[in-house]
């Protein structure tokens, strides 16, 4: 079959459609950005000036990881709920899949359009830090870390959307994976405060390597072994993916 | 005989131990409209799934135009046009939008232009800046429809495509199945409506509990049974039927027995139930 690289553009256009509909709508744009806000609000304003980790203000350290955690939360969601809802209730998925178009490109589509969900909600995150922090947070491990989150989220979102049998069943994996990442991998306290016990299974977890790489000013030893877990992780569940739509059956 | 371009062989699809498409082998000639007929929950959407690329088949093997489904369902997809069952379209897109964005995927030439053109024949023009929301049931029956045909695919698959709908609309969408065929299109459609099957398709296939119990023309099968039904409503309000092979036969019934009774030309729903002993539903 003749392969067009821009297959994956229509699908793309189509949730970019629609996300530019849904942000007009100004219930919708403040509910995509009320946890980090509250978040900001509570623990960096309150607390930003007054308390110092890793010798700096907590403002500054909470900065870059709410970015990690927001554009997380708002990658995966938006994909997962696109995917789950157009697989099981609204039919429209069926599209794709009957599109003569590769899964890969399907993926990649999706994949990128929860990219720039989450590449939104960290604007508006790096927006309120650069108006608030002192410290320059934007950094090119920064950027590299944003990437790769936004990436590995998004093709998260689009597994468990894919193999999740119903709604509620997408609530539950967020429940027990994405809750606890945005509280325990280092988004509102350094990695070092862990205790012992539970450092081995945050490091596998992938948010807590988002959270190294984004608080670095350079590539370090640190920072190349972060990157090199979400690289990994990004390979392993876009394939995944891909995997999951070879299977595809309804 | 015409050239055979689908050809479908032993399907079988089981769902939590229940075969819901139980050893099914047919053929559709090209340029022809094949109906499948039966009641709700007969097994013709799971079939029509298996042979647009949704749904994996337990076992079986489907040839379209000659290309193995199983093996090259991506060939297959840039020949076949499909209409759901269910209008799946996006709620949150416009009618134009909705044929933007499958034009796109399915790489159709000219794009503005055949949307235009399609929106046309389906009168949805005025619409076109509309929300898939906010259209009535036919309008958005119709979108559908407008985006199967938009790559203009020589083969369509119509899986119950005037459920629901006002007989106004109903015709509307028969007129735009028939144009479609006299452009050399083939056509598959699942119907439980038997007006529909009989006013539309050259064959059709029986479906019941997952098996095709029958398959002909529409004549064909009725000559089968018979030509005439006389029927009667007794005290108790049941209806009581005798299936005669001539009109001479019909009236002498008729004398013989002496109460009120009616004549009628048979029909495939009488055909249906001859051969599973209840309606379609």
């Amino acid at each position: 079959m003749k392969i067009n690289i821009w297959d994956w553009y229509p699908i793309f256009l189509k949730e970019m459609i629609i996300f530019k509909r849904k942000l007009f709508k100004l219930g919708y744009l403040l509910s995509a950005m009320v946890v980090p806000i509250i978040y900001l609000i509570v623990f960096g304003f309150g607390l930003g000036r007054s308390v110092q980790i890793s010798s700096q203000d907590y403002l500054n350290f909470l900065i870059p990881g709410l970015v990690a955690m927001s554009s997380m939360t708002n990658s995966y969601n938006w994909i997962v709920n696109s995917i789950n809802l157009g697989r099981l209730y609204f039919k429209t998925f069926q599209i794709f899949i009957q599109a003569p178009i590769s899964f890969f490109h399907i993926i990649l589509g999706e994949v990128f359009s929860g990219m720039i969900k989450g590449f939104f909600a960290a604007f508006l995150i790096i927006l309120v830090g650069i108006l608030t922090s002192s410290k320059n947070f934007i950094t090119l491990p920064f950027l590299i870390a944003l990437f790769l989150n936004c990436f590995l989220f998004a093709s998260l979102g689009f597994n468990v959307g894919l193999i999740s049998k119903g709604h509620e069943e997408t609530a539950t994996y967020s429940n027990f994976f994405i809750l606890p990442m945005a509280f325990f991998c280092g988004t509102f306290f350094p990695l070092d405060r862990i205790p012992y016990i539970f450092k081995p299974i945050i490091y596998i977890l992938p948010l807590t390597h988002t959270n190294i790489l984004i608080r670095k000013s350079f590539l370090d030893k640190e920072a190349l072994i972060s990157l090199f877990v979400l690289i990994s992780y990004s390979i392993f569940l876009f394939v995944l993916g891909v995997r999951f739509m070879k299977q595809y059956s309804e | 005989m015409g050239k055979i371009i689908i050809e479908v062989k032993g399907l079988t699809k089981t769902y939590d131990g229940k075969r819901v498409v139980d050893n099914i082998s047919f053929f559709v000639k090209k340029g022809e409209i094949f109906g499948l007929i039966g009641p709700n929950g007969a097994g013709k959407t799971t079939i029509i799934k298996i042979l647009t690329t949704l749904v994996k088949p337990d076992e079986g093997e489907v040839f379209i135009n000659g290309i193995d489904l199983l093996k090259y369902p991506q060939e297959i997809k840039k020949i076949i046009g499909v209409t759901p069952q269910e209008n799946n379209l996006d709620r949150d897109l416009t009618v134009y939008e909705t044929l933007l964005i499958y034009g796109k995927l399915h790489k159709v030439k000219d794009l503005k232009k055949e949307i235009e053109k399609m929106l046309k024949l389906m009168e949805l023009w005025e619409r076109k800046d509309s929300l898939v929301f906010t259209l009535s049931g036919g309008m958005q029956r119709r979108l559908v429809i407008a985006r199967a045909l938009l790559p203009d695919p020589p083969i369509l698959f119509l899986d119950e495509p005037t459920v629901g709908l006002d007989p106004q609309i109903r015709k509307f969408i028969w007129e735009i199945i028939r144009k479609s065929k006299a452009k050399g299109k083939t056509i598959i459609l699942t119907t439980h409506y038997i007006e529909e099957a009989e006013s539309l398709c050259e064959r059709v296939g029986i479906i019941h509990k997952g098996k095709l119990i029958a398959i002909g023309t529409p004549s064909e099968l009725k000559e089968k049974l018979g030509r005439f039904v006389v029927e009667h409503i007794n005290g108790d309000g049941r209806l009581i039927q005798w299936i005669c092979k001539t009109e001479k036969e019909a009236y002498q019934l008729i004398q013989e027995k002496k109460i009120p009774l009616t004549i009628r030309h048979i029909n495939l729903e009488d055909v249906f139930i001859n051969l599973t002993g209840r309606k379609i539903r």
